[in-house]
C-alpha cells in the first residue's frame, strides 16, 4: 500500500505500541477525513477515518456494491478477494439485498438470539468442564473459543451434531487466504458446498425448527428463494459467525487477563458488565493484547455511484470508498477518552460490526456470544491466568490467535 | 424546531432540540443518547432503535408499517402497544415528542 503525507499523520502505519498507536490515529485525524490509499490487489481506495463521517458514507446509498458483484471491478484489498465472498449478500444492493436480508434477519434478531442464550450458556459450561477435567495447561483457542460459535451456528443453520466436526474443518478452510494450498481449500470448499446443498435439499422436504428450513420454505411475494440464493446466505454465516466470533471471544479473555484492575472489577459481577465489556472488546480489545498495533485496515470497500463530499472531501463517481474501524473506534470526537480501556463504558459508537444496510448480519448473535463467553469462563475459573504468550497466525486474513495458553 | 425528550429505563431524561425531517433515532445517535443503538443506519434491519412513545403522540406520525412491525416482533425487550422503531418516527416542525427508551437493544 502507498500513501503520502507527512510523519506523525500518515496512513498506513507501521506497528507500535498500543498508547501510540492511540495518539498517531488521533492526529490523523485531525488532520483528515479520509486517505486514498493503493491496495496490494484492486487499486486505490478511500479509507475513511472518522467516526461519524464513516457512519455518514456507510448510510448513504449511492454508495454501492454492484461493480465488485459484477466483476466489472476489481474488489481493492489486502488480498485477492475470494470469490466466494463476492456472490454473498454482502455484495447485493437493494432490492435484491433487502429480499434477502429480512429473510436472515428474522433467524438471527435480538429476540431470537436471547432464546438461544440459555443453551449457549450451557454449552460453555460443558466445555469448561471439559477443560477442567484434562486439566493442567489448556489452548483456551481450541477448547472454548471456536467450538462456542462453531456449536451456535451450526444449531442456527440445522447442522446435526454428528457432522459437525466435518463441518468446522470445511469452515475453517474458507478463511485460510494463506496456509493452505488453494487445491486444498477448493476441495474443502467444494465439499463444504455440496454438504450443504444436500441439506437444503433435505429441509426443503422436511422441515426443522432452523434458519436452514426457514430459508427453504420462505415465500416473498410468492418468490422463493432458490438453492443458488441460501447457499452464499449460509456461507456467508459460516465465515462471519465462526472465525470472527472466536477471534473476539479470544480477545476479549486475553484483554482482561492483561489488565488485572478491568478483570477484578468484571469479578464483582460478570453477567451484568458483560454487555458493556464485550462492547468496549470490539472497541478496543486489540490494544489490549499487549501487541503492537499498526493502522492500515480496511472493511470491504463500496464504489460511489456519482460525486459525493463526505466531510469536505470529495468522493468522485467510480471511486472505492471502505471505512477504518480500528480509527473510528478511537476517533476522540465520539468516544471518550479512547485509549483507555474501560469494561463499564455506556456511550460507546464503535464500528467494528460496521453500521448501515452492511452492518454485521449476525451481530446479536456475535454479541451474545462474546458476553455470554466471557461471563462463564471468568465465573467458572476465577483464578484463569496465561500459561504462556498467545500464538497470532499472520498469515491468514483475520491474523486470528490459535493457541492462548491458559490454567488456573 | 422539532423537540424531542428521551426518557432511560432508570428515569433520567434528555431534551434535544432537532432538525425537521430527521428521525428521533437519527437524533438520538447524533447526540449520543444512550439506549438507541440504529446499527442498521434506519434501514429497518436490525431492531436496535426501539422506542416505547408516549400516549399523546400515537397520531402525530404514521402508524406501524409492515417491515417496521415485523422487525418490531424481533427487538430485545418486548414490544408493547406503543412500540416503534424511532428511524420511522420522521419529525415535522413544531413537534414536541416524549418517547421512553426500553432495557435493552441488543
Amino acid at each position: 500500500m502507498t500513501t503520502h503525507h507527512d510523519a506523525g499523520t500518515e496512513f498506513p502505519f507501521a506497528a507500535r505500541p498500543a498508547a501510540e498507536a492511540v495518539q498517531h490515529l488521533r492526529r490523523l485525524m485531525a488532520d483528515r477525513p479520509m486517505t486514498k490509499v493503493t491496495m496490494p490487489h484492486g487499486g486505490d481506495v478511500w479509507i475513511v477515518h472518522r467516526n461519524q463521517a464513516a457512519r455518514q458514507m456507510l448510510s448513504d446509498q449511492r454508495f454501492v456494491r454492484e461493480p465488485f458483484r459484477t466483476g466489472e471491478r476489481e474488489v481493492p484489498f489486502f488480498v485477492p478477494f475470494p470469490d466466494f465472498l463476492r456472490t454473498t449478500l454482502q455484495f447485493e444492493d437493494p432490492p435484491q439485498h433487502t429480499k434477502l436480508r429480512k429473510l436472515v434477519q428474522k433467524a438471527i434478531s435480538p429476540r431470537r438470539v436471547r432464546d438461544m442464550r440459555d443453551s449457549a450458556a450451557a454449552f460453555a459450561n460443558q466445555l469448561i468442564d471439559t477443560m477442567i477435567t484434562r486439566g493442567g495447561v489448556r489452548n483456551l483457542v481450541a477448547e472454548y473459543a471456536v467450538p462456542l460459535p462453531i456449536e451456535m451456528l451450526s444449531s442456527l443453520l440445522g447442522v446435526p451434531s454428528a457432522d459437525r466436526e466435518k463441518f468446522e474443518r470445511w469452515s475453517s478452510s474458507t478463511l485460510s487466504v494463506a496456509g493452505r494450498t488453494e487445491q486444498e481449500i477448493t476441495a474443502d470448499m467444494g465439499e463444504l458446498a455440496a454438504y450443504m446443498t444436500d441439506l437444503i435439499a433435505k429441509r426443503r422436504a422436511e422441515p426443522h425448527d432452523d434458519l436452514l428450513s426457514s430459508l427453504a420454505h420462505a415465500h416473498e411475494r410468492d418468490e422463493t428463494l432458490t438453492d443458488a440464493e441460501i447457499l452464499p446466505i449460509a456461507f456467508l454465516l459460516i465465515v462471519g459467525g465462526f472465525d470472527n466470533t472466536a477471534n473476539f471471544l479470544t480477545t476479549g479473555v486475553l484483554s482482561l487477563l492483561r489488565s488485572d484492575e478491568q478483570r477484578a472489577l468484571f469479578m464483582t459481577d460478570p453477567d451484568a458488565l458483560a454487555p458493556t465489556a464485550a462492547e468496549e472488546i470490539l472497541r478496543h480489545g486489540a490494544f489490549m493484547m499487549g501487541q503492537p498495533v499498526g493502522g492500515g485496515g480496511g472493511l470491504v470497500p463500496f464504489v460511489a455511484t456519482q460525486d459525493v463530499i463526505i466531510d469536505g472531501q470529495l468522493i468522485t463517481a467510480g471511486e472505492a470508498v471502505s471505512i477504518d474501524p480500528t480509527a473510528a473506534n478511537h476517533d476522540p470526537d465520539a468516544v471518550t477518552d479512547p485509549g483507555r480501556f474501560d469494561i463499564t463504558r455506556t456511550d460507546n459508537p464503535h464500528l467494528m460490526l460496521s453500521y448501515g444496510l452492511h452492518h454485521c448480519l449476525g451481530a446479536p448473535l456475535a454479541r451474545m456470544e462474546l458476553q455470554v463467553g466471557m461471563a462463564e469462563i471468568f465465573k467458572r475459573l476465577p483464578n484463569l491466568r496465561l500459561a504462556g504468550e498467545p500464538v497470532v497466525r499472520y498469515d491468514v486474513l483475520t491474523q486470528p490467535m490459535t493457541d492462548l495458553p491458559v490454567t488456573w | 424546531m422539532p423537540k424531542i425528550f428521551y426518557t432511560q429505563p432508570d428515569g433520567r431524561q434528555t431534551a434535544l432540540e432537532a432538525t425537521a425531517g430527521d428521525s428521533v433515532m437519527q437524533t438520538a445517535v447524533r447526540n449520543g443518547v444512550s439506549g438507541i443503538v440504529g446499527q442498521c443506519g434506519g434501514s429497518l434491519s436490525c431492531a436496535t432503535c426501539h422506542v416505547f412513545l408516549a400516549e399523546e403522540n400515537t397520531d402525530d406520525f404514521p402508524p406501524v408499517g409492515d417491515d417496521e412491525d415485523e422487525m418490531l416482533d424481533c427487538a430485545a425487550t418486548e414490544r408493547q402497544d406503543n412500540s416503534r422503531l424511532s428511524c420511522q418516527l420522521i419529525l415535522r416542525e413544531g413537534q414536541e415528542v416524549h418517547v421512553t427508551i426500553p432495557e435493552a437493544q441488543l
